[in-house]
């Protein structure tokens, strides 16, 4: 029989049978070590999150409800006087616009190629070699800064570049065409670009998931007769379920703040084509050296961005 | 609770870190700039070495990637960190002598007993100097000849309308030649400055008042927009403008695909080394048809200041004096290609060189404007006209509405 | 069905997926052949029309000029030195935590997973100058532990993240298999769930490695001098005023991607065959 009181404590061992007539020294001792055991584990984490990144954040919290922090030896508290600035300007609302498109875009091409070529690379309709080979060229784009893939795209899309030659040559078009620099072409340029850069994230992580599917799992299901396209949709998708909705989480999250890539190929024009949330914010900090304003909308970003989060974790929560 | 907090972090911040340089005479420097990697190798070293030689203070040299300059200023300010020597461009003094952050150069040199007349500008706000452009490079007009000789253009373009008439001809030779090349990138919105508002000093405008006030609405910056809107419209600008940077600019013109340029004199060598066989001149930028009058020509500038939380100012200005002096500043413009700080010297690349010469001769005659130094927030301002502008070219709206719009804006930061 | 029709049939599908893996690597890769030819092209030639592939200047110079100059091998030691030790500390606590937050209900477990996850959407441009601040305070400024410190924090979310979703796909008999024997929590981590996550766990050491390796700003921010810099600014530097340096630019990027490109060619047999197919017996 079971003792209730022993049963009631998560982590515990299994020796609650003896627990309730026998009260032996540092029972309770074993108990308090399993329940901070898990706190154990997350600290290091904790302090150095709390150190590094905590203090800062408070710190761009505290910027943005003064009035201009660094450039003014006084400031002044102003409520929210600075977010009232941010959430009623027409740039601002532009950038949400564009950063939809540019996140909402980016995240499903790189879910889509991400499994398509993990699942490619997963075949086991070919040789080990040429998946690996396979594997190295695929993984490419995940291997350069920033700033250089900034400067190879720029070449490549150069109204002069070889992108435009090579359209003209097949005749697929007259070979003008100013992918970054046209109002209508800029945005889309700009996504396909970070999909470009972005996608070996998924895939990898994809690829890494499907070797953790047990194989007991497929055979069963080809015993009851599934297709593949049933085994996919029935075994693969399910399994990898966890991890699919971390990396699109994580890729929302970094896609709304990728800013690099953005203002080293078009500077967020032309116009307003391209401006997000993140050019939005690093203008006002330093082009406009107004720091609070720039942190209040660095906190507005940080707050949707909390909302996602939350239905993050109450999605693990549920999984429990 | 968060007032505390908040003091505590004001007070960690930004009243003085940590005193990274070290005090004392004899003592060393450091110097932060984003010229080294543009010199030749060990060059600015060699100058570093001389400078130890002569006054006994050692320089380090702290070198970064030209685009991030700004920002690691800001930051540094923001911190207390600048080195004691920073290299700085005009764009930035007003903020950066609004938050303290750089020294009052005025009151050095009259405590150093300084004769400043022999340097040929200071940047300056609110009257007191805070940077001292220590080499000029002015923007002059580079022509493609060999491609003008084909659109059978035979004098280099003096007014507006032979401008627009031999950038039509260019145009017309086809295969990707251009008449014209305009780079709006709103990254680092330079082009307005270099490319867009020369046209109004080339024929004497300006686009501030006497006292310093945006005055954009006015008829020679009203002239110089319907220009080159009238340029845009006849097709003779090349493709890509909107997105487009000076490199990518001066890149289109060494390869031959490029009538006319406003551009860096710096890049003369750079043209020639790339392209060898490329015939082009230098000249004023255009003026209006019947404009007499003193032409003026944009300049950038490779300046110099000195941080306010230096512990040895007077050590920090030696090494100022010292990059001044006539003889290093020839020996500095010779390298870079840019025009001397101080009035007495001649880089060496002009004598014996007719291109170079001939935009000394302009250098020391021409004046040389950019009134976008030492205006608050200049690149933000410039990014704003910039914007009007890409809206005006791309049909949204009218020259008008394209002045007031940018006015406006302007304005604002007043 | 015969055996020719199942042959030709596979030997269809092998065609068909071939086919689709040239494809996928034409996308993936042209960008970097275009980088590569341009490396071994002169300056001058970077802008040329029509675009040549192999130019008649077709050199090693631009490769030459980095490996034998003393400051550029100086950032790729550093960028190594700071990667590697990045990649070691964030894959040691993100496991402990990645375990705690799989295997565990706390309390604060909720929040503590809700702020790690939203912060990693803060700009870090707004927090380049408190954080700077923080790290001049701390006296960190200018060595390899500011920015050892900070690409940790940077990272540790993401890793927690990713490796709390690969000990999820492992099933709890797998732990209990091993208490069951008498061991403790920590001896089932090292024991069973590492090596059996090892694919996942590999596969976020080397995105934590190229986060570390491919950093711009911070690493700018928060080293001074040239002894302490790392290969993104070495890239940037040869991004002048007034001239840019392509080939150069181009040929440290290569290099650049060498060492990562090589960590993962030895890594990734791990990624090949199911490790956890039949480890457990139902």
């Amino acid at each position: 029989m079971t003792s209730t009181v022993a049963s009631a404590r998560p982590g515990t061992g299994s020796d609650g049978v003896l627990a309730p007539y026998v009260r032996r020294p540092g029972r309770g001792g074993a108990a308090l070590r399993a329940r901070l055991t898990p706190y154990a584990y997350v600290s290091p984490t904790v302090v150095l999150m709390i150190v590094l990144i905590l203090i800062p954040v408070v710190t761009v919290i505290y910027y943005s409800v003064m009035d201009n922090v660094i450039v003014n030896k006084h400031p002044a508290f102003v409520r929210f006087d600075n977010y009232t600035e941010v959430l009623t300007s027409p740039e601002f609302r532009t950038a949400i616009k564009n950063t939809s498109f540019f996140t909402g875009a980016s995240v499903v091409a790189h879910l889509v190629i991400g499994l398509s070529f993990a699942m490619l690379l997963n075949t086991e309709l070919l040789g080990p070699g040429v998946k690996a080979l396979f594997r190295a060229i695929y993984v490419l784009p995940w291997l350069f800064t920033v700033a250089i893939i900034a400067v190879v795209w720029r070449l490549l899309l150069n109204p002069n570049g070889i992108v435009n030659y090579l359209l003209s040559s097949t005749g697929l078009s007259d070979g003008d065409i100013e992918w970054l620099s046209d109002p209508g072409k800029a945005l889309f340029a700009v996504t396909f670009i970070n999909i470009w850069a972005g996608y070996p994230f998924f895939m990898m992580s994809l690829l890494a998931g499907l070797q953790g599917i047990p194989g007991d799992l497929y055979e069963a299901a080809m015993v009851d007769g599934a297709s593949g396209l049933r085994r996919f949709v029935h075994v693969t998708l399910p399994q990898l379920k966890p991890i699919i909705v971390a990396m699109v989480v994580l890729d929302i999250l970094w896609t709304t703040q990728q800013f690099a890539l953005i203002w080293m190929t078009t500077g967020g024009g032309p116009l307003d084509r391209t401006e997000m949330l993140s050019t939005y914010t690093y203008k006002w900090a330093f082009s406009r050296y107004e720091y609070s304003i720039a942190s209040a909308s660095a906190v507005v970003i940080l707050l949707l961005s909390l909302v996602l989060a939350v239905f993050y974790v109450r999605h693990q929560k549920a999984r429990d | 609770m968060t007032a505390a907090v908040g003091a505590l972090l004001l007070g960690g911040f930004w009243s003085g870190g940590p005193a990274l340089v070290e005090a004392g005479g004899g003592g060393s420097l450091e110097f932060q700039q984003w010229w080294e990697p543009e010199l030749p190798d060990g060059e600015l070293r060699a100058l570093m070495d001389q400078f130890q030689e002569q006054s006994g203070i050692d320089v380090e040299l702290l070198s970064g990637p030209y685009a991030s300059t700004k920002e690691q200023v800001i930051a540094g300010a923001a911190t207390g960190t600048i080195p004691c020597v920073v290299g700085l461009d005009g764009a930035w003094i007003n903020e950066l002598a609004g938050f303290g952050a750089i020294a009052d150069l005025s009151a050095i040199m009259g405590d150093a007993g300084y004769d400043d007349s022999q340097l040929v500008s200071q940047v300056q706000v609110d009257g007191a100097t805070y940077m001292i452009p220590v080499v000029n490079f002015i923007y002059p007009m580079f022509t493609n000849d060999d491609l003008l000789e084909q659109a059978g253009v035979s004098d280099v373009p003096s007014t507006r309308s032979e401008f627009a008439d031999a950038a039509a001809a260019v145009t017309e030779l086809g295969e990707n030649s251009s008449g014209w090349i305009l780079p709006l990138s709103l990254e680092t919105p330079n082009g307005v400055q270099n490319d867009v508002m020369a046209w109004v000093w080339a024929s004497g405008g300006l686009m501030l008042t006497d006292d310093g006030q945006p005055d954009l609405t006015n008829d020679s910056v009203r002239s110089a927009i319907e220009y080159i809107q009238g340029l845009w419209d006849a097709g003779v600008i090349a493709p890509g403008s909107f997105t487009m940077k000076e490199q990518d600019k001066v890149e289109e013109f060494t390869n031959g695909r490029v009538g006319m340029m406003i551009d860096s004199l710096a890049h003369i060598n750079l043209i020639r080394e790339n392209n060898p066989d490329l015939t082009f001149s230098i000249s004023a930028v255009p003026a209006e048809d019947d404009y007499t009058g003193e032409r003026g020509i944009p300049y950038a500038s490779w300046g110099i200041g000195i941080s306010e939380n230096c512990d040895n100012k007077e050590d920090a200005w030696q090494l100022v004096e010292f990059l001044m002096s006539a003889d290093v500043n020839t020996t500095l413009s010779s390298l870079s290609f840019g025009f001397p700080g101080n009035t007495e010297s001649v880089p060496d690349f002009v004598e014996g060189d007719e291109l170079f010469q001939a935009a000394f001769d302009m250098y020391q005659e021409v004046n040389p404007t950019n009134e976008f130094v030492g205006l608050p927030v200049a690149e933000e301002l410039m990014r704003a006209f910039g914007e009007e502008l890409q809206s005006l070219l791309n049909g949204d709206q009218s020259v008008d509405e394209m002045l007031e719009g940018a006015q406006e804006r302007w304005m604002e930061e007043f | 069905m015969s055996v020719s029709a199942v042959g030709s049939r596979r030997t269809l599908a092998k065609a068909g997926v071939l086919s689709a893996l040239i494809a996928g690597a034409l996308f993936a890769a042209f960008p970097v052949f275009w980088m590569l030819s341009s490396s071994f092209k002169a300056n001058s030639e970077i802008f040329e029309y029509p675009p040549k592939i192999i130019t008649s200047n077709f050199s090693f110079g631009a490769y030459t000029d980095i490996i034998t100059n003393s400051t550029q091998v100086r950032f790729f030691i550093n960028s190594y030195v700071v990667s590697l030790s990045v990649t070691a500390l964030t894959l040691v606590l993100a496991i402990l935590a990645g375990y705690a937050f799989s295997r565990y209900q706390f309390p604060g477990k909720n929040w503590m997973s809700t702020v790690i996850v939203a912060v990693q959407a803060i700009p870090p441009i707004t927090l380049l100058i408190p954080y700077f601040g923080l790290i001049v305070t701390l006296r960190l400024y200018n060595t390899y532990p500011a920015l050892i410190l900070t690409y940790a924090a940077f990272t540790l979310p993401y890793a927690i993240i990713m490796l709390t979703g690969y000990f999820n796909t492992l099933p709890r008999e797998l732990d209990e298999a091993v208490k069951l024997d008498g061991g403790s929590a920590l001896t089932a981590l090292r024991r069973v769930l590492v090596p059996t996550a090892l694919p996942g766990i590999v596969a976020v050491g080397l995105y934590t490695f190229m986060i570390a390796w491919n950093e711009y700003l911070f690493a700018l921010t928060l080293t001074r001098t040239e002894d302490m810099r790392t290969v993104p600014i070495g890239i940037q530097l040869l991004m002048g005023q007034h001239s840019y340096q392509w080939n150069e630019m181009m040929a440290m990027s290569i290099l650049g991607s060498i060492p990562v490109l090589a960590l993962f060619l030895r890594f990734q047999r791990y990624f090949m065959a199911g490790l956890t197919s039949g480890a457990v017996k139902v």
